[in-house]
């Protein structure tokens, strides 16, 4: 129906420009929010793409007058230092998501700050986000939260020339679960209520729990208050499976008490272990693109239940890449309590190298 | 006479003689010992450093002999190796490519025409093309060629061409490179021969590697090559290994292998020049290819494929293999462009070729050089003309051609003119031209009668005798055409049409009982054959639809997702539902079903097409799970549902409304999460339950369970013997072999009743069962200890291996039992696959001046590589090329796939990392160059040559490289020296003008450090308001107004982005190597004329030297005071003339002092004669006296001499006798 390249509306709109970026396609984008009562792209957008501008080479870009179209032409992919102020109308894990995937393939080594909201409601925190990645580096160097933010994340990632197949189809049992309760601008015992609250549904089925809290300060401590928990579960085989829950920002919505924080996420917590793979439900778009850039050897990838973000991710990865993934579904044995079913994801890899790293 | 005593051999201890004793003596004494054992000591570790440095030295040795493991990616069938057959012209490439065909397949090939495939072993298959001497041939063929029979002319030695191709090869990653001499006949004389033999493989071994095969094909017997020099060849080629080369494992690509337009004949009449879409054929190799990616072909350009489907194998290997050899049915030859096929597969046709491809077949007839669809399409007759040609399309074999189609070869191909060869074969061809009238009428007849007629098998069979006989007699015209030149094989060549008709009648019978169904069923079916009328009368739809036509084809999912709709889980619901939607999923399952269901069991294989599709689809059902369909079933079709319910407003106005639902898909949130399902209340004590196992703290495994482990070890390690106390432990085998047992021998247990009948046998099974358990045990133990100590052994290169081995293996298996309808979708189409790849936009060049001597390639593109940036490379220009290459002149690399012009810029890169730009590249030295050009990856080898037009460098590739690194932008920098003058002088300061123009320039140099002619370094401080430009600037020193300043500036230079593909494929036929780009700068010049005004001041001009000229030294008073005396400048002043009384005055004699005077000097004169004279006389005199007394002297001597002798002798005599005497004396004593 639309030719090669053009898509309609701003759904996915990083996954394509992403997925763009990595394949050398260009990409249109018609309709962004063309009915809406604010039409065009929205400052987030705008900043996302601001942001892939700074670490590329020799993008074109064109917005129309309205926002409404969006052309994007590819560069190379550069790298280096980057700053950047992220929009804080999405928090930096919209922005980290995306980098995550462009990082490895860079011309130089990433070294980004990005500045803005480090936790909200909406997207993943820096914390939860990526545990499968290679030897990336993530610190927290000023917490902010949602609605003024005022936070900073140090982001750096090493490049390499080809990724190797992925295998992950045994995900182990969970022997650990780790977690840090923050609190930024309310009292430091919120942290404490919260990890009270956590350990009380997670003591029930495993010992191994430790849950820092992370009270932060001053300067570090962003402009607006806010709390929050992150909780992570590792298996014996490496994986890792998280969940995060903060609190509703300042000035939107009713405010959440600190228990019933801690006791939804040990509940999300529980949630994506019932869902269970080798892979957490946000990290699962990140695995498969892995997946997809490998050498052209099968790989294979044992998931929870696809979410709505990576059926779409799939498909976009059919258009830029022509790779369709084999789906096998893993119904649950009889007497076996491991949780719903799972997905099993196959598929040979593109052959894609790194052609943006130099060779001396 | 007495004996005189033998004297003793005195040893020498001297000399060369004694040394060489010495030297056998002592190596003959020398005991062979170990030297270890005899001086330990010498061989102990010395110094540790000094060991280290040794182990790391081999060990470093050790691990350079290891290649970095790559995974085996080779296919279960690989795709024919392609054997290119080079060297210069009249070498006698296509000999000898017939005789290996003819050796391989006993078939004779007159043309070799494009690639011919031939089946020439039980595991492998030889596609051979032969290389014209055309250099972009040569590029193109280097890049896929698997193996090259390299042609040397040994008559002549080595061409240029053969060493760049060799070079061309280097480039590209090297294949398989065989040598073959021929003209060796021409030697007369052996030891020239041998010679020259030698001095050959010698040079062809530095060129290639050290002892690189080369073959010598001696003398010619009736024009091939003798068959026992053939037939080794042969064996070399087909036990051949192969080494994977990076870019083609990493690559798709076919060597196309046929060609057919797919144009609608309508737009071409429209207008002749529109763009074409074509299908072209051929083997996939190196990678999986992807539909609808990017290919390039080179020599035409860069192109999208809309569709790719895979075809039956046109030849096929032998299914089964038991036999030792193949037999002739199995040897198959494969050449479309020469004409040679067998049956055609298309994506919804089978054309027919041929009979088969085995019979002694002789393809000197009039063979399409292109395909026959193509040609007929390209006739754009009227219907019936259509329909005359296209019944005879059936037996091309027989050749029995249209006339249409031989006047389309004539046209096509003028290359192929009568003139220029005179052997029978051709000679033989233009007969059939000649006979072509009566056939065409024969066919227009038979086509006729068809159409009205319905017995046509009758009619058929009547026109196929027609058409034999048509041969035949062409045969016998042939034969006496060309009596003398025809090759003894000819005879055979008459009994090949005797096959055809057979193969007729066989296809008739399979008609007859079509006949049976119905007169419409015949009509499809005819139009199924005739390939004309199918691509007339084909829907547009029915070509569209590519290999997705499979269950997973939109519209099916479309429907299947309707279905999922209602009932999700309901498979019982969905399989009555296909029952019911029968012939639709024939319509998508196949191609074939696809016809089938338009004919209606119009054919006997068509019959149980209905159940095979059944079969089809539910292997489809079970391959495909509904999450495949959720999420690769497209989801726009829904979209359209909601785009039209606008209403109106008063009929003028739209109401826009943001639709709640549209908005969720189309600008849903772009968020990762994924929220959690609500159904799940992590309060209730089930739902915990339920994930119980997922941590360490729930049940495990029966192979992982802690418990089971432990009796396993116990198991394994149980029995021991404690030996201080004695005591001997046992591990509870029996105890467990019950326990065990009892699980696994269920029935006995059960069967205990029945056991006295039975003891006996349970016994037996119980022995077994032991014995098989201590195995077991054995064999868990020995994998423990392997595991133990052969893991400490097993280096990291050891490990890396294994896992290459394992992906590979699974590669191989994941996706081995999935029907190949779906697996190309997972995978891509696998190399060795025979696929049809349809390209649209083809420029109509790409036909009309179609050669099929010339290789087309489809390269597959990798992503993003279809995109242009700069590259930077490291080039170095080629040590043969005479000429250096200048900077920003054009040049035409082949690059990946492609060739193409582009314009470099050389540079080299100073020690702090600038690129600097160089005018020209240095002599045998690496430089920088940055082009404009395609996206490729790193590491990739290239080569530049300056024209592909003709041959005019003696060498043609210009120079070499590789690929470094890929960008958008550019760091090459030029130097730039601004120049200034100093128009006012302080004393460090001064005002300098004439450098820059604004004070804005100024502003942007301000500091920057400016140096003086004579080496005074300063600095710009600051701009001055008049004169614009000026500035004032410091310096270490004064200046002088003569004083030049300069700055010295790096300007970053630009590179023109020129990327012109090389379309030398488009050119017309027989000017395919003409092909000229942009001009160089010097081309440019000579060919305009335009002179270049050279600068006046580097003109030479006659040297005028003038006279120097000196002043006269001035020593200052003072210092001259202060000189020594030595030094002082002696002021003598000139001398006068003497005095007049000074001067003494001059003596005038008298007359008779004059007489007196001259009298006295006679006087003295005679005097002084006589003098002399008896000087003289007084010397002879005192010389005769020596000489006299000399003698005399003489003379004594020689009496002395006497004398003495006389009383020595005398003594001597008086002596012997005194002792004689007292001997005597003695004697007498005795």
């Amino acid at each position: 129906i639309l030719s090669q390249g053009t898509f309609e509306g701003c759904n996915c709109f990083r996954q394509r420009l992403v997925l763009s970026t990595l394949s050398g396609k260009r990409v249109k984008i018609r309709n962004i929010r063309s009915k809406d009562d604010n039409p065009g792209l929205r400052d987030f957008e705008a900043s996302f793409i601001r942001l892939l501008d700074k670490v590329t080479n020799g993008t074109r870009i064109e917005i129309n007058q309205t926002g409404t179209v969006l052309f994007y032409q590819p560069g190379l992919l550069y790298g280096g230092s980057v700053e950047h102020e992220c929009n804080v109308q999405r928090s930096i894990g919209y922005y980290l998501e995306a980098l995550l995937m462009l990082a490895p393939f860079m011309k130089t080594p990433l070294r980004a700050v990005l500045k803005g909201v480090t936790n909200d409601p909406t997207d993943p925190s820096v914390s939860v986000c990526p545990f499968i990645s290679l030897s990336s580096k993530r610190r927290v160097l000023k917490r902010g939260m949602a609605p003024a933010g005022g936070g900073e994340v140090l982001f750096t990632c090493p490049v390499r020339r080809s990724m190797k197949p992925v295998h992950l189809t045994e995900p182990g049992k969970i022997k650990r679960i780790r977690g840090t309760a923050f609190s930024v601008r309310v009292s430091p015992q919120m942290a404490n209520r919260i990890v009270d609250s956590a350990r009380s549904i997670l003591n029930k089925f495993i010992p191994d729990i430790y849950i820092y809290t992370d009270h932060m300060k001053g300067a570090s401590s962003g402009k607006s208050p806010g709390f929050g928990l992150t909780l992570v579960a590792e298996t014996v085989n490496g994986t890792f499976l998280g969940a995060e829950v903060v609190s509703t920002p300042q000035g939107q919505g009713d405010p959440v008490l600190p228990e019933d924080l801690g006791r939804n996420c040990a509940k999300l917590l529980l949630e994506e272990v019932y869902r269970g793979g080798c892979v957490d439900s946000t990290n699962q778009s990140l695995s498969l693109l892995y997946m997809t850039l490998g050498q052209q050897d099968v790989s294979k990838t044992l998931l929870g239940p696809l979410s709505p973000y990576t059926v779409e991710f799939l498909r976009h990865i059919r258009d830029f890449f022509q790779i369709m993934f084999k789906i096998e579904q893993q119904k649950p044995g009889e007497d076996e309590q491991k949780g719903g079913e799972k997905v099993l994801m196959t598929c040979v890899g593109a052959g894609y190298s790194n052609i943006n790293k130099t060779i001396k | 006479m007495e004996k005189k005593e033998q004297k003793r051999h005195q040893h020498k201890h001297s000399g060369p003689k004694a040394d060489k004793k010495n030297r056998k003596k002592e190596q003959g004494t020398e005991p062979e010992r170990d030297e270890r054992k005899r001086n330990p000591r010498a061989f102990s570790v010395q110094s540790a450093v000094r060991m280290a440095k040794t182990f790391h030295r081999t060990q470093d040795i050790k691990t350079k002999k290891h290649h970095i493991p790559l995974v085996d990616r080779t296919p279960l069938e690989p795709p024919p190796v392609v054997v290119v057959v080079m060297g210069p012209p009249k070498v006698g490439k296509s000999t000898l490519i017939r005789c290996l065909i003819k050796n391989y397949t006993r078939q004779k090939l007159s043309d070799i025409c494009g690639p011919v495939t031939i089946v020439s072993g039980k595991k492998r298959r030889l596609t051979f093309i032969e290389c014209n001497n055309d250099i972009n041939s040569m590029i193109d063929l280097a890049k896929v060629a698997d193996l090259v029979l390299m042609l040397i002319d040994a008559s002549f030695g080595f061409e240029m061409e053969t060493f760049e191709f060799l070079n061309i090869c280097q480039v590209h990653g090297f294949p398989r490179v065989m040598g073959v001499l021929t003209h060796l006949d021409t030697f007369k004389n052996n030891k020239t021969l041998s010679k020259t033999k030698k001095r050959l493989k010698h040079r062809f071994w530095t060129e290639v590697y050290q002892g690189a095969k080369l073959f010598y094909l001696s003398g010619m017997v009736y024009g091939e090559y003798q068959t026992q020099e053939v037939k080794n060849l042969g064996r070399f080629i087909s036990v051949m290994k192969f080494r994977p080369l990076v870019w083609r494992t990493s690559h798709p690509y076919v060597v196309a292998d046929r060609m057919e337009d797919l144009t609608d004949p309508e737009d071409i009449r429209l207008n002749p020049k529109c763009d074409r879409t074509v299908s072209l054929y051929g083997y996939l190799r190196g990678t999986f290819l992807k539909n609808k990616c990017q290919v390039h072909i080179p020599g035409v350009g860069d192109f999208s494929v809309a569709d790719v489907s895979f075809l039956p194998d046109p030849c096929p290997l032998p299914e089964v293999i038991k036999k030792r050899a193949l037999n002739v049915k199995e040897r198959l030859l494969y050449a479309p462009m020469a004409g040679v096929g067998g049956l055609v597969y298309d994506k919804d046709a089978v054309y027919i070729d041929m009979p088969s491809g085995h019979g002694s077949q002789q393809q000197e007839e009039v063979r399409p050089t292109t395909e026959l669809v193509q040609s007929l399409i390209g006739t754009q007759a009227t219907l019936d003309a259509k329909m005359a040609a296209s019944k005879v399309s059936l037996f091309t074999g027989t050749a029995a051609l249209t006339p249409e189609e031989v006047q389309e070869n004539e046209k096509q191909n003028p290359m192929e003119s009568r003139e220029w060869d005179e052997r029978a074969q051709r000679e033989r061809r233009r007969a059939v031209f000649a006979d072509e009238d009566d056939d065409d009428d024969d066919d227009d007849d038979g086509d006729g009668e068809q159409e009205s007629d319905e017995e046509e098998d009758e009619e058929e069979d009547d026109e196929e005798d027609e058409d034999e006989e048509g041969v035949t007699t062409l045969k016998k015209h042939d034969k006496t055409a060309a009596e003398t030149a025809a090759p003894p094989v000819k005879k055979q060549k008459c009994e090949v049409p005797m096959e055809m008709p057979a193969f007729a009648d066989s296809d008739d019978e399979l008609e007859k009982s079509e006949e049976d169904e119905s007169e419409e069923d015949e009509s499809e079916e005819e139009e199924e054959n005739e390939e004309n009328e199918e691509m007339e009368e084909g829907e547009p739809a029915k070509k569209s639809s590519g290999p997705d036509s499979g269950l997973c084809s939109e519209d099916d999912d479309e429907d299947e997702e309707e279905d999922s709709d209602t009932d999700e889980d309901g498979d019982g619901t969905v399989k009555s539902k296909m029952s019911s939607k029968h012939p639709e999923e024939e319509n998508i399952d196949t191609d074939d079903a696809e016809m089938g269901y338009e004919t209606a069991g119009a054919l006997r294989w068509k019959e149980d097409l209905a159940q095979k599709a059944t079969e089809a689809y539910l292997r489809h059902q079970l391959a495909a799970p509904n999450l495949r369909k959720l999420v690769y079933g497209t989801v726009a079709e829904k979209e359209e549902d909601d785009s039209n319910d606008e209403e109106e407003l008063g009929g003028l106005f739209k109401v826009n409304r943001p639709e709640k639902s549209k908005k969720v898909r189309a600008d849903a949130m772009d968020c990762s999460r994924f929220q959690p399902d609500n159904s799940h209340d992590w309060d209730q004590e089930e739902m915990l339950a339920s994930i119980r196992d997922c941590f360490v703290t729930g049940k495990w495994e029966e192979d992982k369970d802690a418990a089971t482990l432990l009796k396993e070890d116990e198991e394994l390690y149980g029995d021991f013997e404690d030996l201080e106390t004695g005591q001997v432990h046992k591990a509870k085998t029996g105890n467990k072999d019950q326990a065990e047992g009892g699980n696994d021998d269920e029935i006995n247990g059960d069967d205990d009743d029945d056991e006295e009948e039975e003891a006996p046998q349970v016994k037996l099974d119980d022995d077994e069962v032991q014995k098989n358990k201590r195995l077991e045990k054995k064999r868990r133990l020995k994998e423990r200890f392997d595991a133990q100590y052969d893991d400490g052994d097993a280096t990291y290169f050891d490990d890396l291996k294994e896992e290459m081995q394992k992906q590979a293996e699974l590669n191989r298996q994941e996706f081995e039992d999935v029907d190949d309808e779906i697996r190309v979708q997972y995978e891509g189409f696998r190399p060795g696959m025979y696929v049809r790849v349809e390209i649209p936009a083809l420029p109509c060049e790409f036909v009309t001046n179609f050669d099929p001597h010339y290789p087309i390639i489809l390269g597959g593109l990798g992503p993003s590589e279809g995109n242009v940036g700069y590259l930077q490379m490291r080039l170095k220009k080629h040590r043969w090329h005479n000429r250096i290459l200048k900077t920003r002149d054009p040049l035409i690399l082949s690059l990946g796939w492609r060739r193409f012009q582009t314009i470099p810029l050389y540079y080299i890169e100073d020690h702090n990392g600038r690129h600097r730009l160089l005018k020209y590249t240095p002599e045998h030295m690496h430089c920088g160059a940055t082009i404009w050009g395609p996206i490729t990856p790193q590491g990739t080898g290239f080569l530049a040559v300056q024209t592909v037009g003709g041959i005019k460098a003696s060498f043609r590739i210009a120079a070499t490289g590789v690929v470094l690194d890929l960008d958008k932008s550019v760091t090459i920098v030029k130097k730039l020296k601004l120049i200034g003058y100093p128009y006012k002088i302080f004393k460090n300061t001064s005002f300098i003008q004439g450098m820059f123009n604004t004070v804005l320039e100024v502003a942007k140099f301000e500091g920057a450090s400016i140096r003086t002619v004579s080496g005074i370094k300063g600095q710009i401080k600051k701009a001055l308001r008049t004169p614009p430009g000026a500035f004032r600037a410091t310096f270490e020193d004064r200046l002088l107004m003569s004083d030049i300043v300069f700055l010295r500036s790096w300007y970053p230079a630009s590179v023109p982005q020129l990327y012109n593909p090389v379309t030398s494929l488009l050119m017309p036929v027989g000017q395919k190597e003409t092909w000229a780009g942009m001009r160089t700068l010097g081309q440019l010049k000579h060919d305009l004329g335009i002179r270049n005004k050279p600068n006046q001041d580097s003109l030479y001009k006659p040297v005028v030297r003038q006279v120097r000229h000196f002043n006269p030294l001035h020593i200052p008073k003072e210092l001259q005071k202060a000189l020594p005396f030595k030094n002082k400048p002696k002021q003598m002043q000139a001398k006068g003339k003497t005095p007049r009384d000074l001067q003494r005055p001059a003596v005038v004699r008298e007359p008779h002092e004059k007489k007196v005077a001259a009298l006295l000097d006679a006087l003295s004169s005679v005097y002084a004669y006589k003098n002399k004279k008896a000087r003289a006389e007084q010397h002879a005199k005192h010389k005769e006296f020596l000489k006299q007394k000399e003698k005399q002297e003489a003379e004594r001597q020689k009496r002395m001499k006497e004398e003495r002798k006389k009383t020595y002798r005398a003594m001597g005599q008086k002596e012997k006798k005194k002792l004689k005497s007292s001997l005597k004396g003695a004697s007498k004593d005795n």
